[in-house]
């Protein structure tokens, strides 16, 4: 047995030269490992470094093993469950926009119906290894608006696990209506079946793969990754959903954190070789006829994505900064639009779909850090109407006031002098509070009932306004945190 | 936490910690991700862009928590 050890180390040191490149003018990396591929395949005129890109496929599928077994083990579960509905309707709004944009744009592709699926997922999961770097370097962590672009992110990863047990019996190739639905039937009872392990056999998972020693844990969680990846695609699930569930299920053991650090830079590599071979299928010819395609897919990814960002700035009251920053943040495409499409062509679908998709990730690779950077000037011509038309923020404020219920903020002044409870019970008060979402005025925290209090929990309205003359600050029950009084004027249209 | 700072979990990125110095201009804010990076967000203005950013490593987060909270000076 021949191994070509210099072509393989020659690709994967000039892919990170030129990502290194990339990342100094804030392109992504994983768009210039595919780059690399392509211009030093087979396909492509000029030097080749790798004769026969099936010589990767091992190491290949151990890095699409490896990238959803890790996206599995860092999962935030408890903060995307934790992140209310708002959050998942939010998310449901922004998938549901992307996927049947991308539905639509397949069909009219006309390449076939289960290459329309694979165009939809394409189009429709961005990447949110991108899209995280990006808030990073834009210096965006405490805008108001990050938590829900970081949750949005999240419950799309989690949705990626679904659309891919869709996805593979379609692949499948089975003909009848009847063989499909037993497909999709199985591929999902084994989504159900990791999904039980995950919640209650993590601690049999954690005594089988864990181990004091670092070495012995790594060789450990990737066998098993590895193994359930291989189980699943015998099944006919496929293997990259085996990985992302197993992935979740040790993410629920107390290894979590030490399998999270020790294989990272194991599937980073990888994952690099993983883009490469993908580089390498793509032949340079075949890009110009699937151009324009491509250039209308941008075209609608942007479209879709403004309109769901400003979907979850109303959710959420934001103003404009908020609604284009969502907008275009979650923009770029890259890891999942790959695997789709490498599934997709190892089950022989249209060999048009590897090149569009190449394209499709390229151009976003660019076009994406610049519109996310110049979100500002989206913001500027936004107009008022499709905001909210309560929202409270003043048009330059995204910082963060740390209350996420402004939007429910509708009554702001008040007459009464006097708290109704008090009164009845002939007791003595301290200070009134008004509440600002239904104008009911009680006694504060100091004084012996509590009314103000009692009334938001009992009506579930969260933010209060002090009623004392010449205040005007607030606070929010549910947050337990003050309100800071909007800055600048603000839009009274009552 | 204690009065005045209040924490955000930021899904996949870590915990957003804004510290209140009831000051209507300065703001800090820190995010410590999980691997104990650490961005020290600073706004001297009320603008929504920072007036500066810090990634610090877990050392130099130490070694700046030191010196603000007087346990380390030289003499």
């Amino acid at each position: 047995m021949h191994a070509d050890l210099v072509g393989l180390g020659a690709v994967l040191l000039l892919a990170a030269l030129v990502a290194r490149g990339a990342r100094r003018v804030g392109l992504p990396s994983v768009p210039c490992y595919m780059l690399v591929g392509i211009l030093l395949g087979p396909g492509t005129p000029g030097p080749v470094l790798i004769e026969h890109p099936d010589d990767l496929s091992v190491l290949a599928a151990l890095g699409l093993v490896l990238l959803l077994f890790h996206l599995g083990v860092e999962f935030p579960l408890e903060q995307v469950v934790g992140g209310g509905r708002r959050l998942f309707l939010a998310a449901a709004c922004y998938i549901g926009l992307n996927i049947t944009a991308g539905l639509i744009f397949g069909f009219s592709l006309g390449w076939g119906g289960a290459e329309a699926l694979v165009v939809a997922g394409a189009l429709g999961i961005s990447s949110s290894a991108i899209a995280t770097k990006l808030l990073i370097e834009l210096q965006r962590l405490t805008n108001a608006e990050t938590p829900v672009i970081l949750g949005i992110i999240v419950i799309e990863d989690l949705f990626l696990a679904f659309y891919l047990a869709l996805l593979s019996p379609v692949l499948s190739g089975a003909d009848s209506p009847g063989a499909l639905a037993g497909h999709i039937a199985l591929s999902f009872g084994f989504l159900v079946v990791l999904f039980a392990v995950a919640r209650w056999g993590a601690r049999a998972v954690g005594g089988l793969i864990g181990s004091r020693e670092d070495e012995l844990l790594a060789v450990a969680a990737i066998g098993l990754a590895v193994l359930v990846a291989g189980l699943s695609d015998e099944v006919g699930v496929s293997d990259a959903i085996g990985a992302l569930m197993v992935g979740l299920v040790v993410s629920r053991t107390r290894f979590r954190e030490r399998v999270e650090r020790i294989v990272l830079p194991l599937r980073d590599v990888l994952a690099t070789v993983f883009f490469v071979a993908f580089g390498l299928t793509i032949d340079v010819g075949d890009l110009g006829g699937v151009a324009v395609p491509a250039l209308i897919a941008v075209a609608v990814t942007v479209v879709t994505n403004v309109t769901a960002g400003v979907l979850a700035a109303r959710l959420f009251g934001f103003n404009q900064r908020g609604a284009a920053n969502i907008g275009l943040t979650v923009l770029a495409r890259g890891e999942f639009s790959l695997i789709l499409v490498t599934l997709a062509i190892a089950a022989g679908l249209d060999a048009r779909l590897g090149p569009f998709v190449a394209l499709y990730v390229l151009l976003l690779a660019v076009t994406a850090p610049l519109l996310a950077a110049g979100s500002r000037y989206l913001a500027r011509v936004m107009p008022d109407w499709l905001l909210r038309s309560d929202w409270t923020y003043v048009r330059e404020e995204t910082i963060s006031t740390s209350c996420t219920h402004l939007d429910q903020i509708r009554v702001t002044s008040t007459d009464a002098a006097a708290c109704r409870g008090c009164e009845e019970l002939g007791t003595d008060w301290v200070q009134l509070r008004l509440c600002t979402t239904c104008g009911h005025v009680g006694c504060c925290d100091d004084s012996p009932h509590q009314h103000s209090r009692r009334h938001a929990e009992e009506a579930r309205h969260p933010v209060i306004q002090s009623a004392e003359p010449g205040e005007d600050w607030r606070f929010c029950f549910i947050d337990d945190t003050l309100v800071r009084a909007p800055m600048g004027r603000s839009r009274d249209k009552r | 936490m204690g009065q005045g700072v209040h924490v955000t979990e930021l899904p996949g990125v870590g915990t957003r910690y804004d510290v209140d110095l009831t000051d209507d201009e300065n703001r800090v804010s820190v995010v410590v991700r999980p691997g104990g990076t650490r961005y020290l967000y600073v706004f001297a203005t009320r603008s929504a862009e920072p007036t500066a950013v810090l990634e610090l490593t877990d050392e130099q987060a130490r070694k700046l928590a030191a010196v603000l909270s007087a346990t380390f000076y030289e003499g």
